[in-house]
Parts: C-alpha cells; sequence; structure tokens
C-alpha cells in the first residue's frame, strides 16, 4: 500500500532556529540528506522520527506534518484565536 | 568525492555498463568460435574499460555502493527503506536471469539434461518460496 503525501514545515522551523540541516540530522539521528527529502517532502518519516521531530522542535506533531498542504504557522495560529473568540 | 547524477544520466550509465559487460561475454563467446582476432580483442578491451568507467561514475562516485553495501545500523530509515526497495527489485531481476541462463543452457544441450531441468524446476521454486518461507522462519508468535 502506498502511503498519503504528508506535509511538513521541517525546512520554516529549522531555519526559525537557526539549525543547518546538518545539526537537525544530528538531533533527530538521520543522514543530512534525509533532512532534505523531509524537507522536499519526499519521504514521509516514520512514526518514532516524526516524534523525534516534534521532540527537537518543542511542538506537537500535527503542528508540523499534515496531510493536507499547511498554511504559514502564523495564519494557523491567527485563525484559531479566531475560532476560539479571542 | 561523492558526484550527484541527473537520473537520466544514471540510468544511462546503467544501460552502457551492462552492455559492456555483455559485449565482453559475447567477445568471448565469439573467440571459441572463430578464434582470436584484432576486432575481437579491441572490443574486449572497449568493454573492459567501458565497464570500468561507468562502475566508476555511477557505483562509486555517487557513493551508491557504499549504501547498497553498508551494515543495516549505519542506515537510517530512509536509507533502509531505499535499500530494502532496491534489493527486492534486485532480487527479482537476477531470479529472472539466473533462470533464463539456466534455462537456455539445459534447451541448448543436444539432448534433454533431466538433471539439469530438474535443478530449473528446484530452483524456479525456491525462487517463488523464499521470501514466504524467511516471514515463516522469522515471525514470532502471538
Amino acid at each position: 500500500m502506498k502511503g498519503r503525501k504528508l506535509y511538513n514545515r521541517i525546512a520554516v522551523l529549522r531555519e526559525e532556529r537557526g539549525l543547518s540541516r546538518k545539526e537537525l540530522a544530528g538531533k533527530i539521528g538521520v543522514n543530512f540528506q534525509t533532512v532534505g527529502y523531509l524537507e522536499r517532502e519526499e519521504y514521509n518519516p516514520s512514526l518514532d522520527l516524526a516524534f523525534r521531530i516534534g521532540e527537537v522542535f518543542g511542538l506537537p506533531i500535527e503542528m508540523i506534518f499534515s496531510t493536507a498542504p499547511m498554511k504559514p504557522l502564523s495564519v494557523e495560529l491567527m485563525e484559531r484565536r479566531i475560532e476560539r473568540g479571542e | 568525492m561523492e558526484k550527484q547524477m541527473s537520473r537520466t544520466s544514471r540510468r544511462l550509465a546503467v544501460v552502457i555498463n551492462y552492455g559492456a559487460i555483455l559485449l565482453f561475454l559475447v567477445c568471448f563467446y565469439l573467440s571459441d568460435s572463430v578464434g582470436w582476432n584484432v576486432p575481437i580483442a579491441a572490443s574486449v578491451v572497449t568493454a573492459i574499460l567501458v565497464a570500468l568507467i561507468t562502475f566508476f561514475s555511477l557505483h562509486v562516485r555517487t557513493k551508491l555502493w557504499k549504501l547498497v553495501h553498508s551494515k543495516i545500523d549505519k542506515l537510517d530509515e530512509r536509507e533502509l527503506q531505499v535499500t530494502h526497495e532496491a534489493l527486492r527489485y534486485a532480487y527479482g531481476i537476477f531470479t529472472v536471469v539466473s533462470l533464463l541462463v539456466l534455462l537456455a543452457i539445459a534447451l541448448s544441450t543436444p539432448q534433454w539434461d533431466s538433471l539439469l531441468i530438474l535443478i530449473f524446476a528446484s530452483l524456479l521454486y525456491l525462487a517463488h518460496t523464499l521470501p514466504s518461507s524467511v516471514i515463516a522462519w522469522r515471525k514470532k508468535d502471538h
């Protein structure tokens, strides 16, 4: 069975935290080329790797990965605030 | 030094590499029937050189050789997935080619060699049942 394409915010989050691909790769325990594949959404990570990525960025995995194309984090946060009536 | 190649270049290199090996084998086959001469010897030398050059550029410089020959614990999950998929294709292709070669040898003998036919049938059976046998062997009880 071929898995669904997963979208992610890894590239943005990595840039925000000032990490190089090699540094992020070291933190999540993969080859740095794999970080490139993840950022280009050419490879779907295992659940274990997704959790490790979430732990590095300090975010739940649903904030990093999605089965639908992802909006910028700022837009998503604003929409959530509006939904909550803040 | 690692060198990136485009998919088209890699595919071309694969075809040329195996083509050179095939030319090498054909030359040796021809030399058996017509003897060695300058064109055949030149073709053998060319085939060896082309095979070596394409092997180096396709397998060594791209580090693909290293990838598929690394120990499992040295690879991350994506690399493992890539190598496992490659091994699955390679296993299938190798089996088909080996059996075709064996079949060709069996059919080329003047009389049907019963032992060769039996070996062919046994290998065909082994090739089809080996994957499920490995699972049967390794699968844990619940």
